[in-house]
């Protein structure tokens, strides 16, 4: 050691450089958001991958073979259904797949919280129309149209056309306010999907000698003569927590088929409908319903409390989709099984069977860096094939492909009295109901509210009218 | 010449921080001494961005219009906090946080205390239930507000069934949501005051006591007089930490009512969870949680003040 190296004490930090580094250090922490005040958070970073127009050449399930992709999934009969034949897709592209699942309950909370951050961690997720409406404007999901356009990129069987319209449609839009669905990009491709219907107890119904009501008075009346509170039983479960998830089942099917509307169209702009005679109407009956004959806790209540009181025989009818209550009938699913029926529901004052339907359907992140074999996933789990074994092998409800419904699925449908008919009731009448806005959770779950409140004894009227002049604000904001 | 300048001086010293052992300098290698700065602030880094970057970063948030469908916010000065501070829903919010904050901590404040005391006399069931005692602490709020969800349901929970309540009383109504939020967080957090409270009787010096039993004071006069002004400190510490932990109640409200019905039991964490995570706006959201860190900062600044005010109260009372 030179004595120069002992006698450079200015080589020393003192304290209050320490303090300066670790504060220039701090400073410029801070600063990176103030420098980025532009663009804030991941989600304005462009995409990353090759897309749709970079595949060339013919059609190959090989062209991404060894690529690994990640998929997000909630657990559900649907990917239940598919988890099996992910090695017969991996024999078939070469293409490994890491599913990850997540609860329902935390699912779109890891969702949004993954895509706003601009994350590309998983390549394809499962997804819900109205998701689109918010994911989509943002830049998040990957406009699916440029590569069912690209021959080389979708084989020549896939048949697009092969899926209900009313699917195609409701899982595609341009995100203009108050333009409808079915036009601009296609942000996802249906995989399973749900139409709001009354499933009942035929049990007890021919105990009680009574029969499914067409009309929604009497359907009020029914549901009270199936209730007797002292034998824990109630005429009708439906949802009513405190979320969008409580009006968009059966709250939204004969809320439309009553002839009431979410929203008008006027100069370009959304106003606000909840408050119009008809939806306030309604929705006064509606809420005596789960008053008088609903589930003792409705405020709480969601899909799989409903599902559980009438698979225990505590409820009698369901309003909610009809894929949720279709495994409570399975042989040894619950306590009623064998005893359930599907009815369409009330039929509106005119006759319609307006119903409001939920497509759990594939998108493709795009920050993905696997575009190709992520689309080649989507193609595979939406194709015929594909969905033709899940149906055939194990509980996918509701297949989206009209040949998949018509061969496979209708022959699993013996056992569910009342179902198949149901379906071919609705069907043409059934999508989504909603208007397409880019707030839709904040103002659903608003209403949502707004029910909870008039359960609690809030006039329907004045609650409605303060509802619609909040939500037109934030629709046009 | 002079003999000693000071610059030789300077040199004959040892590093700083090194001591000299016996004239012999102990050298250390310069890119240890180099590197020790870099080391030192590991802890000032840590903290800046483990803590105050997220803190910061929020609280910029508030500033802008930053929402999923608006990417690139600008900066909307105290345009939130206009939104923010004139909807009465939120000063709602806030009269629920404030409720539920005090009825939930003065509840576990006085049930903690009582079990405290009758652990404190020794007896084998007072040793075997100070170790049942801490279950409900070793499950996570989350879990235990979905056991209590289920049990709270009118048609199959258990309680309605051993308090013979029928299926027709609803633990979630309107009138009822928040007391039930309430009586949740009592069973998991009492144990918690309860065994802090414990702890600090355990710790009070035996003769002041002892001299007062000589005395002939009574047991109440001495817990008036002696133990609760002794033990005074601690359970203020555990009403602070009670205290703060329910101004910002998320788990079990969220469980349970989801903030329902209607906007009954809705926090302001519930609020700042709803607008930022479900809604997607994050300036909205973020000026929710700045708001709650002021409640919770003024708050906790007044109640450290009487902390200390109490602890030289009570070293007065022990001298």
């Amino acid at each position: 050691m030179s004595g120069s190296d002992v006698n450079t004490p200015r080589n020393d930090w003192s304290r209050r450089d320490v303090l300066k580094a670790a504060g220039l250090t701090g400073v410029g922490i801070l600063a990176a958001p103030a420098l980025s005040a532009c663009g804030v958070g991941g989600s304005t970073k462009k995409p990353t991958g090759k897309g749709a127009s970079d595949v060339k050449g013919g059609f190959d399930w090989k062209k991404a073979k060894g690529e690994t992709i990640r998929i997000l999934q909630t657990p559900h009969p649907y990917q239940i259904a598919f988890q099996p034949l992910l090695k017969e897709f991996t024999q078939l592209t070469g293409i490994n797949v890491k599913p990850e699942l997540v609860a329902e309950g935390d699912y779109f909370t890891k969702l949004n919280t993954e895509l706003a951050g601009g994350s590309g961690t998983h390549d394809v997720f499962m997804t819900g129309a109205y998701f689109i409406w918010q994911y989509g404007p943002p830049g998040w999901m990957e406009d699916l149209n440029p590569w069912l356009q690209n021959t080389s990129a979708t084989g020549p069987n896939y048949d697009f056309e092969d899926i209900y319209d009313g699917l195609r449609t409701s899982t595609r839009w341009d995100f203009k306010t108050g333009s409808p669905l079915g036009s601009g990009g296609q942000y996802a491709i249906p995989w399973g999907f749900e139409t709001n219907v009354v499933c009942y107890n035929q049990r007890l119904f021919k105990k009680k000698g009574v029969k499914p009501a067409e009309t929604f008075d009497n359907f009020i009346q029914l549901a009270h003569d199936l209730t007797n509170r002292s034998a824990n039983q109630y005429g009708v479960a439906f949802r009513g927590s405190r979320s969008w998830a409580t009006i968009h089942p059966g709250f939204m099917t004969q809320y439309s088929r009553e002839g009431a509307r979410d929203y008008t169209v006027k100069d370009g702009k959304l106003e606000a409908a909840m408050n119009s005679p008809k939806a306030v109407a309604f929705t006064k009956k509606w809420v005596d319903l789960a008053k008088a004959s609903g589930p003792p806790s409705w405020t709480t209540y969601e899909y799989p409390d409903c599902t559980r009181d009438l698979g225990n025989g505590n409820a009698a009818m369901v309003y909610d989709a009809d894929s949720a209550t279709y495994p409570k009938n399975v042989p040894g699913a619950s306590r009623e099984a064998g005893n359930l029926a599907w009815h369409p529901g009330p039929a509106g004052p005119d006759g319609n069977f307006a119903t409001n339907l939920w497509t759990w359907s594939l998108a493709m992140n795009a920050r993905s860096k696997q575009k190709l074999a992520a689309w080649l996933f989507i193609q595979w789990a939406t194709g015929k094939e594909a969905m033709n074994k899940a149906v055939s092998h194990a509980a996918f409800a509701d297949p989206v492909r009209k040949s998949v419904f018509d061969t496979s699925f209708k022959q699993r449908l013996n056992n569910f009295p009342g179902y198949l008919d149901t379906f071919e009731k609705v069907i043409s009448s059934a999508k989504i109901q909603f208007t397409p806005q880019k707030k839709f959770f904040d103002t659903t779950d608003n209403w949502a509210v707004a029910l909870q409140d008039i359960y609690s004894g809030q006039d329907a009227k004045s609650r409605l009218d303060k509802l619609a002049k909040a939500s037109t604000a934030t629709v046009n904001a | 010449m002079t003999t000693a300048a000071p610059g030789r001086q300077r040199e004959q010293r040892p590093p700083s921080g090194e001591p000299d052992r016996g004239g012999s300098l102990r050298v250390v290698p310069k890119w240890r001494r180099q590197l020790r700065p870099y080391l030192l602030s590991v802890p000032a880094v840590a903290i800046i961005i483990g803590i105050l970057y997220p803190f910061f970063l929020g609280a910029y948030y508030a500033f802008l219009n930053y929402s999923a469908d608006n990417p690139h916010p600008r900066f909307v000065g105290l345009q939130n906090f206009k939104t923010v501070l004139g909807d009465s829903a939120v000063w709602h919010s806030v009269r629920v946080t404030v409720e539920y904050a005090v009825l939930a901590t003065a509840i576990e404040t006085v049930l903690g205390v009582g079990i405290a005391l009758l652990l404190n006399r020794s007896s084998l069931v007072g040793r075997v239930f100070e170790k049942v005692l801490i279950l409900p602490l070793m499950i996570a709020p989350v879990i235990a507000a979905v056991v209590w969800k289920l049990m709270y349901n009118p048609t199959f929970g258990i309680l309605n069934h051993v308090l013979g309540l029928g299926h027709s009383f609803n633990w979630l109504s309107s009138r009822n949501a928040l007391f039930s939020a309430v009586l949740v967080d009592i069973w998991i957090y009492t144990p918690f005051v309860a065994i802090l409270v414990l702890a600090g009787v355990r710790s009070l010096p035996k003769e002041p006591f002892e001299a007062s039993d000589v005395d002939g004071a009574s047991w109440f006069y001495m817990f008036r007089r002696l133990m609760l002004p002794m033990m005074w400190p601690y359970i203020l510490v555990a009403v602070i930490f009670r205290l703060m932990d329910c101004l910002k109640i998320f788990d079990i409200i969220n469980v349970l009512t989801a903030g329902g019905p209607g906007n009954l039991t809705t926090t302001l964490q519930v609020n700042a969870y709803q607008d930022s995570i479900t809604h997607f706006n994050y300036s909205r959201g973020s000026t929710y949680m700045f708001l709650l860190w002021i409640l919770v900062f003024v708050t906790a600044r007044f109640l450290v003040s009487v902390l200390g005010k109490a602890q030289r109260h009570a070293a007065g009372a022990e001298a």
